[in-house]
């Protein structure tokens, strides 16, 4: 390839990379938030992301799933990186938290089914941010990935590198320990009797 | 309607998997037929739909302004150093 040739390429990938990549930004952000727990962070996490992420651009299989990819990226950025710098949450004994659990305890709060949801609603975002960012690493991860950004298990699977019956699992325990952490909050706020 | 095609145990042992559409389109059919007339799995679906979408609105945060522009910046001080296929790039795929 000539020199002119190599120029003429990387002025297209980088067309490419702000046209397809760079639109990305509002949901990485977001879910750099929610691992990182700090805007400063967040955002040092962001830029890291996309400077790594141009520069395998050229690796990228036109076609595929450019988002898991980034996403992917963001992940494991943050498992090498930042993870080192912050305090993890204790691990909680999500064992111990049954299924419908906040479902029962609502009910066992003297809401009715409709109201139930309301309290929830009426929380301030804050502290649903924080329930999920209290998790420990793998849940929060998953459940952001699911229940935040949309994806699919198996897209989970390709971006946390770990098979789809390890994503369901956490999956299940993470939106099982988010649930705990959600009652704890209503209950702390007083929104129902204990 | 026949309820018995599948219990109520099994609706809500896959709920979660129906609600994040993960069952194929008979399984998921067959969960929708059931939570239609039985009002109790009904309603615990209808507060794990809801609780879901409140994690996803109220978990969002919006980037600050100026950071688009700080990462433009650095894409370009990088594109001025280097081209892509330099550095230790990621795997795709």
């Amino acid at each position: 390839m000539s020199k002119a040739e190599a120029a003429k390429r990387d002025e297209e990938l980088e067309a490419r990379f702000e046209a397809e990549a760079l639109p990305m930004l509002p949901g990485l952000y977001s879910a750099a938030f929610r691992l990182t727990r700090n805007a400063a962070d967040a955002e040092d996490l962001v830029q890291e992301t996309f400077l790594r992420a141009y520069r395998g651009f050229h690796q990228f299989e036109p076609g595929t799933n450019l988002k898991a990819w980034l996403y992917r990226i963001l992940t494991n950025t943050f498992i090498n990186s930042y993870r080192k710098r912050q305090r993890e949450p204790q691990t909680i004994s999500d064992d111990q938290v049954e299924d419908w659990y906040l479902y029962s305890k609502m009910a066992e709060g003297g809401l009715e089914p409709s109201a139930e949801t309301s309290v929830l609603e009426s929380l301030p975002d804050e502290d649903v941010q924080q329930a999920l960012s209290s998790l420990p690493e793998q849940f929060r991860i998953a459940v952001m990935l699911a229940d935040v950004e949309g994806f699919s298990y198996k897209e989970i699977a390709e971006i946390t590198g770990v098979p789809i019956g390890t994503v369901m699992s956490r999956l299940h325990r993470g939106r099982k320990a988010l649930e705990k952490r959600l009652w704890d909050v209503v209950r702390e706020r007083g929104l129902v009797r204990d | 309607m026949d309820l018995s095609e599948i219990s109520c145990e099994e609706v809500l042992g896959e709920i979660e998997h129906y609600l994040h559409g993960e069952l194929d389109d008979r399984r998921a059919s067959l969960l929708a037929d059931h939570l239609a007339d039985c009002p109790p799995c009904f309603e615990r679906a209808e507060f794990q739909r809801r609780l879901k979408e409140i994690v996803r609105t109220k978990c969002r945060s919006e980037a600050p302004q100026p950071l688009l522009w700080r990462i433009k910046v650095a894409l370009r001080s990088e594109w001025r150093t280097r081209g892509p296929g330099e550095g230790t790039p990621p795997k795709s795929g």
